[in-house]
């Protein structure tokens, strides 16, 4: 797999020496089916499939921990993204479609108004897993504390016609 | 023309689940005589999900942020969540880096972002802009009997190299703000672990577990609240604490304020003109 294929994240793998510091430094390894490490050595040797594939580019929280401990500035998080973008591009299947759909929900919500309505983010995600009721008992914990607001937020001024002509554009 | 404007990008949360830390900025800007205003026409950063399913489109959200903040003749764009600022930061990184990139970009978006602006984190705004000494200046009610335990979590420190205010790994803004306003700190081993929120609502158990870690630690030092500057955190590790205290037999709440509600308790402000009626977890009354 060419990730140097773009200027977006560039990064070139073949850097790594297989320390391993970034799988050991990251929070949530046991969730993980392959371990950041060995991510970068497969998609270093272009078994790409092998790497699109696994829970771990979607499971992956994003805090970076992993890249600012590799000693050979790597941004393995940075990667974690565009693996699970270039799976998106060739059609396979996210292995963790939950997460997927959020990041799904979300995006197609702020890109309405130019800011995210929470409560309907969280309504359209149980909608789409078709499992109305989870996180459910947080709504009105939230409701009580006035954090969720059943309105929608304004538009942003200007956004919606520009984001339109934009997404013509790509 | 130079840009000389101080202004706030707050984010979708500081309108929304977290208005509670924007009221207690409002507030502390106040009393620090500093101007408080917020830019006109900001959109969402797209957060951890839009930069996870199309890192282009990421780029262009921000790219239209700053080149508006440029426009309105800022010159510091202080970010007060960590989220927020990790993608302006970011962006502002690559598109800087990158002036192909920056030039195609701009092209595309109809914006013409030269890079005359500054995105600082909020803590790097109060440490190194405003300072510690006016902020020492404005203490009216020290915070003397309070042992706090500064969380920056994961999004406010690891930026890229060039653009960082703060050390990686065991990071000291917060604690020296804490400091001046008269409270103890201590040294702990969860200053910079993920709390997981961007999981929080898809896999309740790992944010589960990792709120856990952070609160079993600073309940063994026996601080009396944990401090915080992300809104992402400061909802993680309140609003479902009771249940992550159950798992994890931690007895005694935990409570969470941000920063600025700190900073607002020991300027003499009361605790409703910061918010703090709307965390979960309540502090103990200052003696």
């Amino acid at each position: 797999m060419n990730l140097e294929d773009t200027n977006i994240s560039y990064q070139n793998t073949s850097l790594c020496y297989q320390c391993a510091k970034c799988s050991s430094g990251c929070p949530i390894i046991e969730e993980m089916d392959m371990l950041p490490h060995q991510v970068i050595h497969l998609s270093s040797l272009g078994l790409e499939e092998r790497v699109l594939n696994t829970e771990t580019i979607w499971i992956c929280a994003n805090c970076y921990a992993c890249a600012v401990k590799c000693p050979n500035d790597i941004d393995i998080t940075g990667i974690m993204n565009k693996l699970k973008q270039m799976a998106l591009d060739k059609g396979i299947e996210p292995k963790r479609k939950d997460v997927y759909k959020f990041h799904k929900t979300f995006a197609n919500d702020i890109l309405k108004r130019g800011k995210a309505h929470e409560l309907r983010i969280m309504g359209e995600y149980n909608f789409r897993l078709r499992r109305p009721f989870k996180n459910v008992l947080l709504a009105p914990k939230m409701f009580l504390k006035n954090k969720l607001k059943i309105r929608p937020p304004k538009a942003v001024k200007g956004f919606r016609h520009w984001i339109k002509i934009l997404l013509r554009k790509s | 023309m130079e840009n000389k404007k101080i202004a706030l990008y707050p984010g979708c949360s500081l309108e929304t689940s977290s208005s509670h830390y924007l009221k207690s900025i409002e507030k502390v800007f106040e009393v620090l005589e500093l101007p408080f205003e917020c830019m006109k026409d900001w959109n969402c950063c797209g957060a951890t999900s839009v930069k996870s399913i199309d890192q282009r489109l990421n780029l262009m959200l921000n790219l239209r942020n700053l080149a508006l903040a440029e426009e309105q003749g800022i010159k510091e764009l202080v970010v007060p969540c960590a989220s927020c600022y990790h993608r302006l930061v970011s962006s502002e990184f690559e598109l800087m880096k990158d002036q192909k990139l920056r030039k195609e970009l701009n092209k595309e978006t109809g914006f013409n972002y030269k890079g005359k602006i500054k995105v600082r984190n909020i803590l790097d705004f109060f440490v190194n802009v405003v300072g510690l000494e006016k902020i020492s200046s404005k203490v009216t009610r020290p915070l003397d009997d309070l042992l706090v335990a500064c969380y920056y979590g994961c999004l406010n420190t690891r930026v890229p190299k060039p653009m960082s205010f703060d050390t990686m790994e065991y990071p000291m803004t917060m604690d020296k703000i804490t400091e001046t306003l008269g409270a103890e700190v201590v040294d702990w081993s969860y200053k910079t672990e993920c709390c997981g929120a961007s999981l929080f609502i898809t896999v309740d158990s790992i944010s589960t577990k990792l709120v856990g870690k952070i609160l079993n630690d600073a309940s063994l030092r026996e601080v009396d609240c944990i401090t915080v500057s992300c809104p992402m955190c400061q909802t993680n590790l309140d609003t479902n604490q009771g249940k992550v205290r159950e798992v994890f037999h931690i007895k005694e709440p935990v409570p969470t304020p941000f920063i600025t509600q700190l900073m607002g308790l020991a300027f003499g402000c009361e605790p409703g003109e910061l918010g703090l009626d709307k965390n979960f977890e309540a502090m103990k009354p200052l003696s």
